[in-house]
C-alpha cells in the first residue's frame, strides 16, 4: 500500500477547499433578452417561484447583474453553461461576500 | 400576416403567411449553420463521443461569440476549460432546436387558396409544450446573431433601432434587418408570455 506524503495530502486539501468554497452564478444585462424571457429562464430552469424569478430579473435590468444561483463550482459551471443555453449572458465565479 | 403566439392547451400556437415563414426558416437554418460549422466531422470520432473539444477559443466572429461566451473571466485556464467540456455540446443543442424550429414550420399548411388574387393565406402553426421550448432558445440565438450584425451593443442602442425599423427608411440598408429583428421580438414577447401563462 502506498503512502502519500504529507505535503502532498495538504495540498490536495487545500485544492478540494478551494473548489468545495462556495461559488455563485451570475448573470449580467444585456440589451436583446428580454425582461420577460429572462424571468422565464429563471422560473423553468431554477423553479424559482415567479416572485423570485421577478426579483432577480430586475436587479439584473436595473443594477447590470445579479447573483442567481451558489454552490460548488462543477454545480456553478452546470448552471452557467444552462444559462448560456438560454442565451443568457452568465458567468461563475468565487463567492467574495463572505 | 403573422398573429402572435397564444397559449392553446397542451400547448401554444401561431399563424404565419408563407412570406413569414420562409423568412423564419431561413434565419433559423443560417444560424444552425453557423453553429454547425464548429463541431469536429467524423475525422475524431473520439471527439465527438466525449463531447469534449482538445483546444477551445473564443469564436472569432462575435456573433458566434455571443451565442458561446467565456463561462468566467479572469481565469483563463478556467475559462478554457469550460469551453473544451461544454461548447460542443451547446453547439449540438442550439442547432438542434434552431433545425427544429424550422422543421415545424414546414408542415404548417396554408388553407385551400379561394379563386382570387388575395395575399397569402396564414397558415397555422401548432407546439406542444416541448416544440414550443425549442422555439424559445431558437428565437433567442437568431435575435443575438442579428442584434450582433445590428451592433447593439447597449439598451439604447436597441431602442434607436426599434425607431429605425418604425421610420421604414429605405435608404437606410440597416432598416429591414432591423424591421426583421422587431418582428422576431414581437414573437418572443408572445410565446414567453403564452408559455409563462403555465408557470407559478
Amino acid at each position: 500500500m502506498a503512502a502519500v506524503p504529507v505535503e502532498e495530502r495538504q495540498a490536495d486539501v487545500d485544492e478540494l477547499l478551494e473548489t468545495e468554497r462556495p461559488w455563485v452564478t451570475i448573470v449580467w444585462n444585456d440589451p436583446v433578452n428580454l425582461m420577460s424571457y429572462v424571468t422565464y429562464v429563471f422560473q423553468t430552469y431554477f423553479k424559482y417561484p415567479r416572485s423570485k424569478a421577478e426579483k432577480l430579473m430586475r436587479q439584473v435590468h436595473h443594477e447590470g447583474r445579479a447573483v442567481v444561483s451558489s454552490g460548488t463550482l462543477e454545480e456553478m459551471e452546470r448552471d452557467t453553461e444552462a444559462m448560456h443555453g438560454y442565451g443568457l449572458w452568465a458567468t461563475f465565479t468565487h463567492d467574495t461576500s463572505g | 400576416m403573422a398573429t402572435a403566439f397564444r397559449t392553446s392547451d397542451p400547448g401554444v400556437t401561431a399563424s404565419f403567411d408563407e412570406a413569414e415563414r420562409d423568412l423564419l426558416t431561413r434565419l433559423f437554418l443560417d444560424v444552425a449553420e453557423m453553429l454547425e460549422q464548429g463541431l469536429p466531422d467524423d475525422a475524431d470520432p473520439l471527439v465527438s463521443l466525449v463531447g469534449i473539444t482538445p483546444e477551445a477559443h473564443v469564436p472569432e466572429d462575435p456573433a458566434l461569440a455571443r451565442l458561446l461566451p467565456p463561462g468566467t473571466t479572469g481565469d483563463d485556464e478556467l475559462a478554457g476549460e469550460f469551453r473544451r467540456f461544454t461548447e460542443m455540446g451547446l453547439r449540438e443543442r442550439k442547432s438542434a432546436a434552431l433545425r427544429r424550429a424550422a422543421a415545424s414550420l414546414a408542415t404548417v399548411r396554408p388553407p385551400e387558396r379561394v379563386r382570387r388574387k388575395a395575399a397569402e393565406k396564414a397558415g397555422r402553426l401548432e407546439l406542444d409544450r416541448e416544440a414550443a421550448g425549442a422555439w424559445v432558445t431558437a428565437l433567442t440565438d437568431v435575435r443575438l446573431v442579428l442584434a450582433e450584425r445590428l451592433g447593439i451593443r447597449t439598451d439604447e442602442d436597441a431602442e434607436e433601432l426599434h425607431d429605425l425599423a418604425e421610420s421604414e427608411d429605405e435608404e437606410d440598408p440597416r432598416a429591414w434587418l432591423a424591421a426583421v429583428y422587431d418582428f422576431l421580438t414581437w414573437l418572443q414577447e408572445t410565446l414567453v408570455t403564452a408559455l409563462s401563462a403555465g408557470l407559478r
